[in-house]
Order: structure tokens, then C-alpha cells, then sequence
């Protein structure tokens, strides 16, 4: 047996090929935990979700600003009304027609559904929620005249609706094949996108074939994909190093993606991403609900040390909630401490007549956000500490544990990843700042909920992004956070593949459409 | 001492009727370590991103808000109605992700105990052969660092060494394999034999060898050892003796004699070995991207995933349990020495 194995040679694509039509290998650490766009609400799935379905609009690579997908258009005539009018003669894969009725019954069964693994949550504007364990479609939140033209209704005003279109949870669905309270097997998805879904196997590879019946703006470079899926760094690392897969994206530590870097037969590719890492305060402990200690920190912190020593200076570093490109967004912590200065936070402290050293814990989950945060809660705890005026001291745990004791106060400062559900400035803000965020620290500035109130319900650009100034100003002030870094978009490939630079941009799509592999 | 003094029927039934109250117990303590451990799988999934009222729907949709013993009963309820239910955080039914994952570790077991077979006994009967000798300590050492050695050690160590080659260090297949090979009986070996396809095949085989060899290493060291001592007393025992004394060369009763003999218990440590190899199996799957259980049970544990690790714990204990038994059985047959 040996021997016969032996004479087979090497390779991870030996044995059983077709070899017809060009095709890739992508390698993630990503997990799906529904093909069906009502049953998830994580990166793997709707990565595969953005490459299989349409959604109305979507984000072009490297942009912004939402622009016809299935839709010709979508514009807002009041904050609360959106028409999209949609692409003539659009089919699904199967060759059902699309039209304005599967919109309306993707978003319906979407919110009816309301599948706990699912992102029904953020169809908020268009959801009846009064009976909160059986949400449904607004009474005539969605108005289809025609078999073409979708109308929103929205329960508020809210201009961010136009880029939770965008999202995956916004995937337009056949309604004469996908079940209207259920979810649909994973390997029976069909949609209407550049790919089909031609085999699933869960946790261990998806392959999807360019779809004969696009009729899209983005017809795929490349026939045939496969995705596998790692459970582990390691291998993924080791596989893209030997060249067993043509891409690794999501999620090698930067410790291993600078060792790639000295790999000849591959490049490592860095675009622009919108991850934020971010401490917290806890405002209902004694430390965390002084301004002015939190002021002091917020003077104290080097970012830039940060960024060098716990992460090999492959983050930058973050100077305001919203990351830097999103319309609105503006350095308030820059603006607000300049330079790191112990002098300067020694003078906050005694302008409050608060006596130092200040004993603080630090919080931090070496497990959920990467090995290489407790390098950066190390490093934070050392610049407090070398200052004079804090006594930092740090603690973890394991990622489940670690949510439960930031809950009960464990921590006087924790630290906490987020990625944007949509590309909006808002999507950084409310689920921080209102009534205390999702982490529930206990912040609750009412100023900040009435801009909050305010930018949402504005459709003029230049008005939100004068209202996002204003908040993100308020939170230098009162510091309920402390922004930290920005991550990139990185993948790493062999020398021969195409369009990769394209897709990496701050919405983690991974657009296979764009993706080719040369010879 | 007299043969048969008991009824093997019986004490086939008694070891049969134990097997339910070894599941029952470890149901439930499996349960309580599930729910004791921090978190669940809302928080585990969506933790840093809703909101405790988003949570706590979530939960309660989820029926996790119940109380403990409702909970309990309605998982014992199923359990006896083998409804095994589905995964919490990929919505797969527990039963298809025993199905299509089993056959992985099943391939990936049976080929290391080929591997610790064919290793383990040949090396441990030239140690007993040779005792005391060069020969002997180094098979002795090799066997200690291999039973010792932590198995994804040994399998990054493979993979560090191997990668070059270009020989696969990941996964059962190419994904191309994958993709072209009918599942007929899930097992993928199988069915790349059963369809007739060659290339598949190969490709199949090429890539246990890695997974297998590092499971099987763990395991030889057991076999070493126990072929050497048993092979040591062997050739002690007076039958030995004898055969020496009606003048038959040495090689000979190496072979046919004491070697048999020291063979027989192997067999039984074969059976007694099924935990430690699932328990191997666990980690070496993990090392190599392996799609087998003990894959998904690792990633079910990350998630917090009570219905997946309890299904699948449920499982493994299953069949650990069913072969101990067999192996009981089995070794009451053949070995009048055992009483029952």
C-alpha cells in the first residue's frame, strides 16, 4: 500500500479531477451555519449567500454607496418610503421568473421564521413586533404594484434601511421553492446570483458552478470554486504555504500572515477592513463611572504601541468609533488627546481630585478574538502601569465565561471585536451608544439617542455626516469606549490567481465573481 | 476450576442489560457538564452583537430559559425515542452528522490500528526477541515517546516534514474527490471502491496516511510493549521449555510457539484500545482537518451546542460501550479461563 501510494505522487488535487472548466480552491476558517438567508447571521454564511442569491442593491468592491443589483434602483421619497424598481426579466437558477413577489416573500418569511441563528433582526424598520414571539411583516410595510416595482413602508425613519438591503439577510429567495415558515435544506438553496450551489457538505467543503441563468452585472470569472472549510489556522496555514489551496481568507493570526510573507509562492494581500476592536468601560463600577478616569485612560493609550507590538503593526490604529472611509467619520480621540501624555492625565485626574494610583482590571478573552489579544491587554495594563498613576491588572476568560463576567462587572475595562452588519457609519454607533450599547456598560446619554434619532431619520448625506461628527465627538467626551484599532482585509494566495485585491475591501464580501486563476 | 460454570447466555444478558444504565449515566452527566460550563449557544453565536433582549428571545425560543429538570426530561424523552433532534448552530440533524461524518473516523480508526498492528507487533516481538539488547531499548523508548507524545505533536511534526513533498497533509480528499464521489454508503473509501473509481480511490488512500500513522504511532506503543512481555513470558513457560528439549531450532519456537501465545491477548487489547482510539481520534482530527465525529464534536463544544455534543458524545459512548462488551463477550467464548 505504501508503495502504490507512493508512486501517486503529491498534491492536493490528485485523484478523481474532472478537470473541465477552470475552477479555484478557497480555504476559511469560516463556518455556515445556513445556506438559507433566514438562518444565519455569521460570515461564512452569508459569504456564500452574497455568491448564490441577489440582493436588491449591493455594495460595488472598494465602495460605499449601494448600487443596483437585482434592482435598477432603490431611492428613499420620504425617510420611512423606499421604491426599488427591479431589473427587467430576471430569473433564478432554476428558471423561475424573479419578480416583485419573491422580494416581498424573502422578507416576509424572513421575519416570520425568525430563526435563532438568523438576522431577522435587522428588518427592524419593516417588522411588526408586538407579539415579540411571533414577529411578522408590518401590515403593509411592503408594497408590490407591479411585478417589478418593491415599496417599503418603514415603522420609523431609518436611512440605514437602503444598506441593510445590502446585506445577506436582504437575499431574494424563489418563493415557489423555498418554504415560507421553515428553512430550506442547505444543499436544495437555489438563487438567482452568479453561482449555484452544486454540492454542500457541511463543515467540510461547498462547491459552487457559475450560474448559466445570471443575467447580473457580475458574470464569474471562474467556473468552478471550492471552498473548504478548516476548523483550525494550522492547517489552513500549512495548506496555503504547499499550495493545497489557491486562497486562505479568514482568519490567519498576523503572526502567521507575516511569516507568509517571506513565502515565494505566495502573495499576502491586504485591503482595507472595517473590524474595530474597542475596550469598554463598565460605568457601574467605582472606576468606570468617573469621567474623569476615564479621560485619563483615554489620554494614556498608545495606539501605535498596540498596533507594533501586539500585532506586528498589521492593524491601524483606531482614533474614533467609525473607522476611517465611512462617510461621517472623524478622529475625535485625536482631535480631543493628541499624543499619548502621562502629564496630561495627571491633570485630568487631579483636576477631579481623584487620588492615584488608580487600581483598575482589565478584561480580555484570549479565545474569540485571536491569540494575540492578550498581547494587546498586556501591553495597555503596561502603559497604565508605567505612567504612575494606575495599578492595572489583568484578567480572561474563555469566551463564554467572558460574557457573563463583563455582564456582572468583573471588569473595569473589558475588550470587545465588532464587524459592521451594513457599511453606515450608524452601524457603529447605535449598537454602542444607545441605552448603553449591546454590552449594557450602562452608558445612557440622551443627547447622543437624540442624534442618534436624528441621523437615522435624515436622508440628506451632508446633514448625517455633520450629526456623526457631533456624536462621535460626545463619546471622546464622555468615553464609554476607547477605541483601539482597525483591521484589514487579508487574504493570501498563489501567485497565479486574479481579481483578489478588488474584493478585499471593508464589507467582507468575498466576490468569487472577480476572482481567476491564470493558465 | 471447572469450564462453563456459569451460563453465557446470562452473562451475555447481564452485560447487555448494564449497557443501559451506562448510557443513562453518562446522558446525564454529559448534561450537567454541558449546562454547568459558562454560556450557550445564543451567547456562543451572537454574544458580541445583540443585545441581553435579543439574547434572551433567542434563548427563550430555544426553550433554554426552561428550567434544568424540564429540560433534562424532554432530552431523555428523545433519547428513548432516538430523536436525536438537530444541531443548534447549523440546524443539521444530529443523525445525518453521525452519518455523514462517521465513515471518516471509521476509515481513519481502522487504518491506524493497521498502522499500530503492523508496527507495534513486529517491533515488539524483536524486543522480546532481543531483550536487553540495543535493539530492545530503542523499541522501548520509541514505544514510551510514541504512547507519550501529545498526538497533534506528532501529527504537525508529519505535516512539517511532509508539506514539502507536496504530498496531502489535510482533509480525506481532494475536493474534487469529494465532489465527484456518490455517497452510497457515506464511508468514502467504500465508495470510491464501490464506484469503481480508481483515481478516487488513490487519492482517498494517499491522504490517510498521515492521519493514520499519527494515530496509529500512539497506539503501537500499547502494542510494543504488550507483544514484548507477553512474547518474555512466553518463552519462560514450560511448554517453551520442552520444545527446546525435543531439539527444534530456536526460530522455530519463537514462531509457531510462543509467538502465537503471545498474541492471544492482543486480540482483547484490540477491543479494550476502541476508547483510546476515539479519544485519539478526536485529536487527530482536529490536527489534520479531518471531517470525522470528532471534528464536528470539537466545534459543537465551541458552540456551546448542547443538543450536537450530547448526541454525539451519546454516540461515541455507544459504540465504545458495544464493543466492550463484544470484546467480553467474545473473550468469555474463547477463553475458558474467564468466569462467568
Amino acid at each position: 500500500m505504501v508503495a502504490t501510494l507512493a508512486a501517486c505522487g503529491g498534491g492536493g488535487s490528485g485523484g478523481g479531477a474532472t478537470g473541465s472548466g477552470s475552477s479555484f480552491i478557497l480555504g476559511t476558517t469560516e463556518t455556515v451555519t445556513a445556506m438559507d438567508p433566514a438562518g444565519s447571521y455569521d460570515f461564512g454564511s452569508w459569504n456564500m449567500q452574497y455568491n448564490i442569491f441577489q440582493q436588491l442593491v449591493n455594495i460595488p468592491p472598494g465602495g460605499t454607496t449601494p448600487q443596483g443589483d437585482a434592482a435598477k434602483s432603490c431611492t428613499y421619497q420620504d425617510p420611512k418610503t423606499l421604491t426599488c424598481h427591479l431589473q427587467p426579466g430576471l430569473t433564478f437558477s432554476n428558471g423561475d421568473k424573479l419578480t416583485s413577489s419573491d422580494v416581498k416573500f424573502s422578507f416576509e418569511r424572513n421575519i416570520a421564521i425568525n430563526d435563532p441563528n438568523g438576522s431577522a433582526v435587522l428588518l427592524g424598520s419593516i417588522t411588526d413586533a408586538s407579539d415579540p414571539n411571533n414577529p411578522k411583516l408590518a401590515s403593509g410595510a411592503i408594497e408590490t404594484p407591479d411585478p417589478t416595482t418593491v415599496v417599503f413602508h418603514l415603522n420609523k425613519p431609518d436611512t440605514t434601511f437602503i444598506k441593510v438591503l445590502t446585506t445577506a439577510t436582504a437575499s431574494i429567495v424563489d418563493e415557489q421553492v423555498f418554504p415560507a415558515d421553515k428553512l430550506l435544506p442547505d444543499n436544495k438553496v437555489i438563487g438567482s446570483g452568479p453561482y449555484e450551489l452544486s454540492q454542500y457538505k457541511a463543515g467540510e467543503q461547498a462547491v459552487l458552478s457559475a450560474n448559466a441563468k445570471y443575467q447580473g452585472a457580475h458574470k464569474p470569472k471562474t467556473d468552478r470554486i471550492f471552498v473548504q472549510y478548516f476548523n483550525d489556522p494550522a492547517p489552513l496555514k500549512q495548506a496555503i504555504a504547499s499550495g493545497q489551496v489557491d486562497i486562505a481568507w479568514r482568519t490567519l493570526s498576523p503572526t502567521d500572515l507575516n511569516s507568509l510573507e517571506s513565502n515565494s509562492d505566495v502573495n499576502v494581500i491586504r485591503g482595507k477592513g472595517s473590524e474595530f476592536r474597542y475596550w469598554v468601560f463598565d460605568l457601574k463600577t467605582q472606576v468606570g463611572k468617573q469621567l474623569a478616569i476615564r479621560q485619563a485612560v483615554a489620554q494614556l493609550i498608545d495606539r501605535q504601541a498596540i498596533a507594533q507590538k501586539a500585532y506586528d503593526g498589521t492593524v491601524q490604529p483606531s482614533y474614533s468609533i467609525v473607522p476611517p472611509g465611512f462617510a461621517g467619520q472623524k478622529d475625535s480621540f485625536k482631535t480631543k488627546y493628541g499624543s499619548p501624555s502621562v502629564s496630561k492625565a495627571k491633570a485630568l485626574l487631579d483636576k477631579a481630585h481623584i487620588q492615584t494610583p488608580i487600581t483598575i482590571k482589565l478584561g480580555y478573552t484570549p479565545t474569540h478574538y485571536g491569540p494575540n489579544t492578550v498581547d494587546e491587554a498586556n501591553e495597555l495594563a503596561r502603559e497604565l502601569n508605567n505612567s504612575g498613576l494606575f495599578k492595572a491588572s489583568v484578567g480572561d476568560a474563555e469566551w463564554e465565561q467572558y460574557q457573563t463576567l463583563y455582564k456582572q462587572g468583573a471588569y473595569d475595562l473589558f475588550i470587545l471585536g465588532w464587524y459592521p452588519d451594513f457599511l453606515d457609519a450608524d452601524n457603529y454607533l447605535t449598537p454602542f451608544l444607545r441605552d448603553g450599547g449591546f454590552y449594557a456598560n450602562g452608558y445612557n446619554n440622551p443627547q447622543v439617542n437624540s442624534l442618534l434619532d436624528q441621523e437615522l431619520g435624515s436622508t440628506n448625506p451632508q446633514d448625517r455626516e455633520k450629526t456623526f461628527g457631533q456624536i462621535q465627538d460626545i463619546v471622546a467626551q464622555d468615553v464609554p469606549l476607547v477605541p483601539s484599532w482597525n483591521g484589514q482585509n487579508v487574504a493570501v494566495a498563489g501567485k497565479d490567481m486574479t481579481g483578489i485585491a478588488q474584493t478585499l475591501d471593508p464589507t467582507y464580501i468575498f466576490r468569487f465573481w472577480l476572482i481567476g486563476k491564470k493558465g | 476450576m471447572s469450564a462453563g460454570s456459569g451460563s453465557l447466555p446470562r452473562y451475555i444478558g447481564q452485560r447487555v442489560l448494564l449497557v443501559i444504565p451506562m448510557i443513562l449515566i453518562l446522558v446525564t452527566v454529559v448534561f450537567l457538564l454541558l449546562r454547568v460550563a459558562p454560556g450557550d449557544p445564543v451567547t456562543a453565536a451572537v454574544g458580541g452583537k445583540l443585545d441581553p433582549q435579543a439574547i434572551a428571545l433567542r434563548r427563550h425560543q430555544l426553550g433554554l430559559d426552561q428550567p434544568l429538570y424540564v429540560q433534562y426530561f424532554e432530552y431523555l424523552k428523545n433519547v428513548v425515542t432516538f430523536n436525536f433532534g438537530h444541531t443548534i448552530s447549523d440546524n443539521r440533524p444530529i443523525i445525518d452528522v453521525i452519518r455523514d461524518n462517521g465513515g471518516a473516523t471509521l476509515t481513519l480508526t481502522l487504518g491506524a490500528f493497521i498502522f499500530a498492528l503492523a508496527i507495534g507487533i513486529p517491533l515488539g516481538l524483536i524486543a522480546g526477541r532481543m531483550r536487553d539488547t540495543a535493539p530492545d531499548v530503542v523499541i522501548r523508548i520509541f514505544g514510551v515517546v510514541t504512547y507519550a507524545a501529545p498526538i497533534f505533536w506528532t501529527g504537525l511534526l508529519l505535516v512539517i516534514l511532509v508539506a514539502p513533498t507536496g504530498w496531502p497533509t489535510y482533509d480525506i480528499a481532494s475536493p474534487e474527490t469529494k465532489f465527484l464521489v456518490h455517497p452510497i454508503t457515506h464511508v468514502l473509501l467504500l465508495d470510491c471502491i464501490l464506484q469503481g473509481n480508481i483515481p478516487a480511490t488513490l487519492d482517498v488512500l494517499q491522504h490517510h496516511l498521515l492521519p493514520c500513522l499519527t494515530l496509529g504511532l500512539l497506539l503501537c506503543g500499547v502494542f510494543i510493549r504488550l507483544v514484548r512481555v507477553n512474547l518474555l513470558q512466553s518463552l519462560q513457560g514450560d511448554y517453551v521449555e520442552a520444545a527446546r528439549a525435543r531439539g527444534i531450532p530456536e526460530k522455530f519456537v519463537i514462531r509457531r510457539h510462543a509467538f502465537r501465545n503471545a498474541l492471544v491477548p492482543v486480540i482483547t487489547i484490540i477491543g479494550l484500545q476502541v476508547a483510546l482510539t476515539m479519544a485519539g481520534a478526536v485529536l487527530t482530527e482536529k490536527t489534520f482537518n479531518w471531517p470525522g465525529i470528532g471534528n464536528q464534536l470539537v466545534k459543537y463544544l465551541d458552540a456551546r451546542d448542547y443538543n450536537a455534543v450530547q448526541g454525539l458524545v451519546t454516540f461515541f459512548a455507544v459504540v465504545v460501550i458495544i464493543v466492550s462488551v463484544l470484546v467480553d463477550i467474545v473473550n468469555a467464548m474463547i477463553d475458558p479461563r474467564v468466569r462467568y
